[in-house]
């Protein structure tokens, strides 16, 4: 979930901050630089963890400022395919879910990568809103916002920067996780017992198979 | 920029939240005077409702020594360690083809077993927050609680002086069962 990245990058320190420690000084422009910003491919950097070595410090000919090759690591956010999250539900509409885990929001499920055979239910007083349901044995189980759901980490894409957007197209989002088959946390989650078996990969819903066995024995 | 090293090392959640107190992250009033930008209390928000928020370096060298014989993969004991899942189900799915691993399901069912257990037993529970308990989301694992970290915060001040710079090493050193 987290990783260390170790990163080098050649950059000014402006003068107004010499009157601070180099290391710290240093340190804050990083944190300027990386912060909550994600970098293709590592993910999103949630702090500068050290500083490893600092070099340089050379002043360009017209520039007022010294520069520095800096050698650090950071700590990013970065999931692992495979990967079980628990998130929370933030939007519901018929092209899927959106979860957040409070620091980061884009967290999708599409409609196609839902346990089938899901159904969206949409809701009569709010437009484009509703809940998703999935159907085993005749009941229904709904997917509310409330609990908390796992999820197995589908994809981690990072899209380019568009060129031109559509003006009713999504804000852009640089890091986007595609979640898969889904187990909400909710009520049904009770079981524990001597455990028998799973007759299939055992991929899907958690608490649902827990569920599907317990049917299947009684 | 350059990237040297794109995986130095993965970090637990506990981890994370242990260099973020270091930093002065706590949930009380000081939180606005400790050197945190927002977007770190948004990451330590989000850790302190989770099972990371209790655990302690001890908690999780102990636990990797003793899931060690179970040959599992280092993501997916990281993955344990942050989920903290303690039913068989919720290890069923952290644990990836293990009916071929562990040889047939009955034994893949008992390895689970186990491990739900061993979870149990080292990993502390997650804070619960009194209010949200009551209903349906009893014996859920995560719930939050908010008001933990202002009881522990001066001993976690006092720690996190000697701790700084050896978060690293937990994982790298502990964690090559795969």
């Amino acid at each position: 979930m987290f990783y260390l990245s170790r990163i080098e990058h050649t950059f000014r320190v402006p003068p107004s901050l010499l009157n601070l420690p180099i290391e710290e000084a240093i340190k804050g422009e990083l944190e300027k630089l990386f912060l909550d910003k994600v970098i293709a491919d590592l993910g999103l950097c949630v702090s500068v963890y050290d500083i490893k070595s600092i070099e340089g410090g050379f002043i360009f000919p017209s520039d007022g400022a010294a520069t520095y090759t800096v050698v650090f690591r950071l700590i990013m956010f970065r999931p692992f395919v495979g990967e079980i999250i628990a998130a929370k539900v933030k939007e519901s509409n018929a092209t899927g879910l959106r979860l957040s885990i409070g620091f980061f929001d884009d967290i999708y499920i599409p409609a196609h990568l839902f346990p089938k055979p899901s159904s969206f239910k949409p809701d009569p007083n709010k437009k484009d809103k509703g809940t998703w349901e999935w159907e085993y044995d005749e009941e229904p189980y709904i997917i509310d916002g409330i609990d908390e759901i796992k999820f197995r980490v589908h994809n981690v894409s990072y899209p380019p920067i568009p060129i031109e957007q559509p003006k009713e197209a999504k804000p852009f989002a640089p890091m986007v996780i595609t979640f898969l088959c889904m187990s909400s946390s909710v009520s049904l989650l009770h079981m524990l017992g001597p455990k028998g078996s799973i007759d299939e990969d055992g991929l899907g819903p958690v608490s649902w198979w827990v569920d599907a066995e317990e049917t299947k024995e009684s | 920029m350059k990237i040297l090293e794109a995986n130095a090392g993965a970090l637990t959640n506990y981890e994370v939240v242990d260099f973020l107190r270091s930093k002065g992250a706590a949930n009380d009033s000081t939180r606005v005077l400790a050197q945190v930008s927002p977007s770190e209390y948004k990451v330590y928000d989000y850790l302190v409702q989770t099972a990371a928020c209790n655990q302690t370096r001890e908690h999780i060298n102990d636990f990797v020594d003793k899931c060690k014989i179970y040959g599992l993969a280092k993501a997916e004991v990281l993955n344990i360690i942050n989920i903290r899942p303690t039913s068989i189900i919720d290890i069923y799915t952290i644990v990836e083809e293990g009916e071929t691993r562990f040889g047939d399901e009955t034994r893949f069912g008992e390895v689970s077993k186990e491990l739900a257990e061993l979870v149990e037993k080292t990993l502390p529970p997650p804070p619960t927050d009194p209010e949200s308990e009551a209903g349906i989301n009893e014996g859920k694992e995560e719930t939050e609680n908010e008001e933990h970290n202002v009881e522990t915060k001066g001993e976690e001040q006092t720690k996190a002086g000697n701790d700084d710079g050896k978060v690293e090493t937990v994982v790298g050193e502990l964690m090559d069962t795969s």
